[in-house]
């Protein structure tokens, strides 16, 4: 029930827009109208970049401008589709789905008065910022401009200060209230600067924490606009941070914000232009799993692709690692500069998101499919990216079962445990011992209890269940019949949930999403028997 | 908050793909298999197993499949779909 009502509010456009007011205190909309009444003029073609639920799409459509304004995230780019519709700007507007990266592919050179920009740079990282940055370039018209809207981290150390003060608790609060944070650029006009362009700083808010910044490209000079970014090489090592991570993650991983990589191009080792390119996503335990893997075993490029945060089996699964992730890492890393070769080798487990054929198609690059662990990359690479069958199958060995079962209960527990603490205090310790008794019984013995899924396993683990509950019962604490009946009761509910939401945990079943509605009828037969029963049978 | 669906809009939503997912099951034609074997490649259950003769696969074990859908996005050829079966 959870997941549908968090589900529910994710969907909700107005949460994001009020996340993003809250979070800028109001003052983006006043930057907004500055941007449109000093840079936009009737006419004008523009392109906007990551439009969102297109606020400022409309204000400038509304001064008179021809607007293409894409995005990447086909739920905001709905919302703006919607809203459009109830306005007459539907000419002068074109709403394309559109991952920033193939701006330079999808639209001729020369093409736009200006390029306009509200808290997207935000979203890039680096190297995608000043691939976007040297793209653009080649699209404005002569004498054309670029006006960018973003956070910044101010400048001076009171300033810093005082913003860091202001802004912890307003993030928090935020984030609370509407599940929306954003990450303030550093330095940007530094940034503009590197990519060749002038920069001036023409509006600003918030004591600079909010700014507009108006550039134009200079003329070229030999070679100046290669940024040369240096890449960074990663080593394994384990620091306090990394321990209590670790911590943190054996109980809660599922509760949001996952801890996120930087997306980008690493060196592992030395590695030169016949190296392999391992891809993975930003998920931070899942790269630092890689990094112990590799790191002195081989040199190899690793590209870090956007996967939310989230592994790349889940990010795949549900739909936001995805070919174009990839492809605007291959294209904005520049990692073509770097080897000779062009073949990636990406993890087999986002093999059911991420098309294959489109990376192949689209970049010309060799799309390859590693194993599923990284334990087994250095073998498959020493075999010619070959992979032996025990590579390529998912396996669930007791050991991670019980880390499961750990996150699981961890956050089961919080569900159910507080409740029962705060209503029925006596019977703490007993759920609490028969909820950890049946989720560590259920891990161990599940690959020996018949059942093809979650719910087929809560049979036998039931019917185990009640035998050891009535045995109890019998021998060591007698109770009157209506006792009997309600720990009956409490032992079966207990046992068909463990089952059938643990499923989730396995990854050679499928989710646990698909048994809640059997699960859900149980539960109520369960319910109505709690109070219909007694009635019938006249205990009191 | 007039925008958007309604509760019980996502709720019904949610109970039709809790009953898909129960219910997909592998259509595979082996007519239309060029024999890639990227299915082969992708699958972390080991359904497909590549027949190095007649350069296709075969589709074992369905009972195991777990509905992720890779072998469905990988197959250049478009022969392998995740279907409810008919009633």
């Amino acid at each position: 029930m959870a997941t549908v009502f968090m589900k529910w509010l994710e969907t909700r456009p107005e949460v994001y827009d009020r996340g993003i007011r809250l979070l800028t205190l109001g003052r983006l909309a006043k930057l907004h109208e500055e941007l449109v009444s000093r840079f936009v003029s009737p006419g004008m073609t523009i392109l906007e970049i990551g439009c969102g639920t297109g606020t400022l799409t409309r204000s400038a459509a509304e001064a008179g401008a021809h607007i293409m304004a894409i995005d990447r995230a086909p739920v905001m780019l709905a919302i703006a589709e919607d809203r459009l519709s109830e306005t007459d700007l539907g000419d002068r507007v074109s709403l394309k789905l559109m991952d920033a990266s193939l701006i330079g592919d999808r639209y001729d050179p020369e093409s736009f008065d200006l390029v306009i920009s509200s808290l997207a740079f935000s979203e890039m990282t680096a190297h995608s910022r000043s691939f976007m940055l040297a793209e653009i370039i080649g699209l404005l018209k002569p004498g054309g401009k670029i006006a960018i809207i973003d956070e910044t981290i101010p400048e001076g150390l009171l300033k810093r200060v005082a913003y860091g003060l202001l802004r912890f608790p307003l993030r928090v609060l935020t984030w609370l209230l509407t599940r929306t944070t954003t990450h303030p650029l550093k330095a940007f006009p530094d940034e503009l600067v590197r990519s060749g362009y002038s920069s001036e700083c023409a509006a600003s808010s918030l004591g600079g924490a909010l700014q507009l910044w108006v550039a134009e490209p200079l003329p070229e000079e030999d070679g100046s606009v290669d940024a040369g970014l240096e890449i960074e090489q990663l080593t394994y090592r384990r620091t306090m941070r990394t321990y209590l991570l670790d911590i943190w993650s054996l109980f809660f991983r599922i509760i949001p914000p996952y801890p996120k990589f930087t997306p980008g191009l690493y060196k592992i080792g030395q590695p030169d232009d016949n190296s392999p390119i391992l891809v993975t996503g930003n998920y931070e335990l899942t790269v630092r799993r890689l990094v112990k893997a590799i790191d002195g075993a081989l040199d190899a490029w690793l590209l870090v692709a956007d996967s939310n945060g989230i592994n790349v089996w889940c990010s795949a699964g549900g739909g936001f690692f995805t070919a174009e992730r990839i492809i605007e890492a291959v294209r904005t890393s520049g990692v073509d500069r770097f080897v000779k070769h062009r073949a990636l080798i990406l993890p087999q487990l986002c093999a059911n998101g991420v098309d294959g054929w489109r990376i192949r198609e689209e970049t010309g690059w060799g799309v390859h499919w590693g194993p599923v662990y990284a334990r087994d990359i250095p073998a498959y690479l020493e075999a010619n990216r070959k992979k032996k069958d025990a590579a390529r199958w998912v396996s669930f060995p007791l050991k991670d079962r019980l880390e499961m079962l750990s996150v699981t209960l961890a956050f089961y527990g919080l569900l159910i445990m507080i409740p029962v603490a705060i209503f029925w205090r006596d019977g703490f310790w007993a759920v609490m011992m028969a909820l950890v008794g049946l989720g560590l019984f259920y891990a161990i013995t599940l690959p020996w209890l018949p059942g093809r899924d979650g719910l087929q396993k809560s049979i036998p683990l039931t019917i185990i269940a009640l035998l050891g509950t009535l045995i109890y019962t019998a021998l060591v604490d007698p109770v009157p019949p209506a006792d009997v009946f309600n720990r009956i009761l409490g032992i079966t509910a207990l046992s068909v949930f463990t089952a059938a939401e643990l499923q989730g945990m396995s990854p050679l079943m499928r989710g646990e999403q698909a048994n809640w509605i059997p699960e859900a009828l149980v539960g109520s037969v369960l319910l109505a028997s709690y109070f219909l029963v007694p009635i019938l049978v006249g205990w009191t | 908050m007039s925008e958007g669906p309604s509760m019980q809009e996502v709720l019904l939503e949610h109970v039709e793909l809790a009953r898909t997912l129960r219910r997909l099951e592998i259509h595979f034609d082996p007519e239309a298999c060029k024999g890639v074997w990227q299915c082969y490649e992708v699958c972390p259950i080991g359904c497909w197993i590549p027949d190095y003769d007649g350069r296709v696969v075969e589709f074992h074990h369905g009972e195991r499949c777990i509905a992720c859908g890779a072998c469905v996005l990988q197959c250049p050829e478009g022969a392998i779909e995740l279907r409810v079966p008919d009633a």
